[in-house]
């Protein structure tokens, strides 16, 4: 659980920077920051349990 | 006519304000600090608190700041230099650091520890975007 709370808060923070970097209104801006949370959050799990299942040993 | 005004208009250069560099150098130097300049109060404290909180727990969870040393070997002195780079966006996070010689021991030993450096290169990169940012906007070419 550790790994993905701080997983978590590292998505948040640069989600918040991309989101207010970015270009657009400010309903855009907030779906930008929402969808590049989800993307690392999503990216995250999905090659967590890629390499679940690899037989490192 | 109209066409040939257009595209000579458009490879005209356009000249960046003075103000537009300090804006970019506060940005780089305090996080936050060019948007607060500029009255961009949400942006400022969104962007701005985010690489100061990135950077705080950074420290907190036992990552380390990189510095040349003087002791690297040939290629080896791009395995210090590129992280420092990123380091050092933090701007005078990093040179307050430096000074008062805190984070820039490593603490493997610590299980956070990789984390902890994580946060600390992404959020002198994150500065950098930030300071970007505060220059783009004093530059006239955002809102």
């Amino acid at each position: 659980m550790k790994h993905l709370f701080w997983m978590s808060v590292f998505a948040v923070l640069t989600a918040v920077v991309f989101g207010v970097a970015a270009k657009g209104t400010e309903r855009q801006k907030l779906m930008y920051g929402l969808k590049v949370f989800g993307e690392f959050l999503a990216v995250a799990l999905i090659l967590g349990w890629i390499l679940y299942f690899i037989p490192f040993r | 006519m109209v066409a040939n005004r257009i595209v000579k208009e458009k490879h005209e250069p356009v000249e960046t304000p003075r103000v537009a560099w300090l804006m970019g150098l506060a940005a780089w130097a305090v996080p936050g600090a060019g948007h607060l300049l500029q009255r961009r109060w949400l942006r400022a404290a969104l962007a701005g608190g985010s690489v100061w909180v990135m950077f705080l727990l950074g420290l907190w969870l036992g990552g380390h700041l990189y510095a040349l040393t003087g002791n690297e070997q040939g290629f080896g002195v791009l395995l210090q230099l590129l992280p420092m780079i990123a380091n050092v966006g933090s701007g005078l996070l990093y040179v307050v650091c430096w000074v008062a010689n805190i984070g820039f021991a490593e603490q493997a030993q610590i299980s956070t520890y990789e984390y902890g450096n994580t946060f600390l290169l992404v959020a002198g990169l994150l500065n950098y975007l930030v300071a970007l940012d505060a220059f783009d906007i004093a530059a006239g070419r955002k809102k």
